[in-house]
């Protein structure tokens, strides 16, 4: 059952793939092992010279690179920053990446960047501010859009709706894709307390068109969203889940700190190819 | 947007602005129940990436100044809100100035501030966008490169990871990037590299060169090569 938005917008699953990182600028190139796709933090890129710029070259000539930001700043209260959205437009096409994502979030204040992916209320008036800026920002680049859920580990004043309810009305009041984070879905249960699943039906999945894998770091109090460690076996079940309810669906393993080896990387993501192949099998 | 959600975004850019302050977040919002400890962790988590990125941008500065004033520098700088550009590591660009304009007054070494540009300039040489040809068609200078001027023998120093405090004296520092490896490369500019980089500014041949200056031939080429081999000069073919 391939989601309707990726049907409305002719894009296919794509398999597992994972993350340029700066650690990999050099090897992920010549890899010999299994990957269907490559993820890139567009802000590595749009003003970056050099290095990552050679990387990314020699991953588009092999690979689909799909377009991941952190900067969009989508949530925030300013204006949608022009130089960023036309290099981020620029990118997109020069690599021809299908659709491109950010997350449900703000990361700027008074002008200045904070370089973090910052909760916002889970309120119908965020979703009044949010869905106009989503609506601009697949104007201007002029693809296929998903937001990300993001982790959070404060619910911030002024909510009024659950997260599930929040991310249904800006998805669908934007008519914008979604990028499922299991892991991110997991830590918030954890953090605040609810059933996973139960969240996961709440969601529109029939808009889910990637999804994140990633490790976490538990604390006594809290479960930070770290990306430095495995997938847990919880977040793969959880993954499981997903898979069952919105079929075959773009993995990526986000791994962004403390990395092994770009091999412990690709190990997992051959671990998502499997169950996605698995239950295709079906 | 909403007078509430207004309100919100007004009172969590005073508490980013100082994160100690997390009682007054709380007061703007009555019966908020979250708990603090968790919502600090956005507080840290925001100074932690201004932190993280002075450090790895100017590691010699933070030697040079030494960890206590290190942190005094960061909070001072941070304060003045560089996060102006979606990419982070521009928030290092204005740090060398500030660092000129702090010196005195918080008692610096010397040559702190021009250590500071040298690391900046380092980084902007590496990422630099300007585009490297792959072939030329003459000698021509690197794109990249660009040249500082300080009253301290930084490239040795720099050279030697920054042990002690750098020798005194004029030097002329040129960074590059090397069109293959696209590592940063410096050195204190000496004749041959100046007479590369001139050869190619002013279309000078090795043979005009030698005549002009009795410099036999043989040596000049053998000076170009090795700026060609440095990648400060790219030459055709
Ligand atoms: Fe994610």
């Amino acid at each position: 059952m391939p989601s309707s938005y990726a049907r409305r917008h002719g894009l296919k699953p794509l398999g597992a793939g994972i993350g340029l990182r700066r650690e990999f600028y050099a090897q992920l190139p010549e890899t010999t092992r299994a990957l269907d796709w490559v993820e890139i933090i567009p802000e590595n890129f749009l003003t970056l010279g050099g290095r990552p710029q050679r990387a990314l070259e020699a991953c588009a000539e092999r690979w689909t690179v799909l377009s991941h930001g952190v900067a969009l700043n989508v949530g925030g209260p300013g204006p949608l920053d022009e130089d960023y959205l036309s290099r981020l437009k620029a990118l997109v096409e020069r690599v021809d990446a299908p659709f491109f994502s950010d997350h449900l979030c703000y990361t700027r204040l008074g002008g200045v960047y904070l370089y973090d992916l910052l909760p916002l209320p889970f309120s119908e008036e965020a979703v009044e501010h949010v869905v106009p800026r989503v609506r601009e920002v697949m104007d201007r680049v002029e693809r296929p859009f998903l937001l990300e859920n993001p982790s959070y580990y404060a619910r911030m004043p002024g909510g009024t709706l659950e997260e599930a309810t929040f991310l249904r009305h800006v998805a669908e009041q934007a008519d914008c894709g979604l990028l499922l984070d299991v892991n991110n879905v997991y830590v918030n249960s954890q953090n605040h307390g609810y059933e996973p699943r139960a969240f996961v039906d709440a969601l529109p999945l029939e808009r889910v068109v990637q999804i994140h894998l990633a490790g976490h770091e538990r604390q006594p109090d809290v479960i930070l969203d770290t990306h430095g460690a495995e997938v847990c076996d919880e977040v793969w079940e959880l993954y499981r889940y997903v898979l069952e309810r919105t079929g075959p669906v773009s993995t990526l393993i986000e791994w962004d700190q403390d990395i092994p080896s770009m091999d412990a990387v690709l190990d997992e993501a051959d671990r998502a190819r499997a169950v996605l192949a698995e239950l295709e099998a079906r | 947007m909403k007078p509430g959600l207004r309100g919100f975004f007004d009172s969590m850019e005073e508490y980013f602005a100082d994160p100690g302050q997390v009682d007054r977040l709380y007061a703007a919002h009555p019966g908020w129940e979250a708990s603090r400890s968790r919502v600090a962790i956005y507080g840290r988590l925001v100074r932690h990436h201004v932190n993280a990125t002075l450090e790895k941008l100017f590691p010699l500065t933070r030697g040079g100044v030494g960890e206590e004033r290190w942190e005094e520098l960061v909070r001072a700088y941070e304060a003045l809100r560089p996060g102006t550009s979606f990419e982070l590591n521009r928030m290092g660009e204005g740090f060398p100035g500030f660092l000129a304009d702090e010196a005195e007054r918080r008692g610096l070494p010397g040559y702190v501030p021009a250590l500071a540009r040298f690391e900046w300039t380092d980084f902007e040489v590496f990422s630099s966008m300007e585009p490297v040809p792959e072939r030329v068609e003459r000698l021509t200078v690197n794109p990249t490169l660009a040249v500082l001027e300080h009253p301290f023998r930084l490239c040795a120093y720099v050279r030697a990871k920054g042990k002690g405090e750098p020798a005194a004296g004029q030097e002329m520092a040129l960074l590059w990037r090397h069109p293959e490896t696209l590592v940063t490369m410096y050195m204190a500019a000496s004749d041959r590299a100046l007479l590369a980089v001139k050869m190619a500014m002013e279309g000078l041949t090795p043979e005009g060169v030698a005549s002009a200056t009795g410099v036999p031939e043989a040596d000049i080429r053998a000076a170009l090569e090795e700026c060609v081999k440095d990648g400060l000069v790219l030459a055709p073919g």
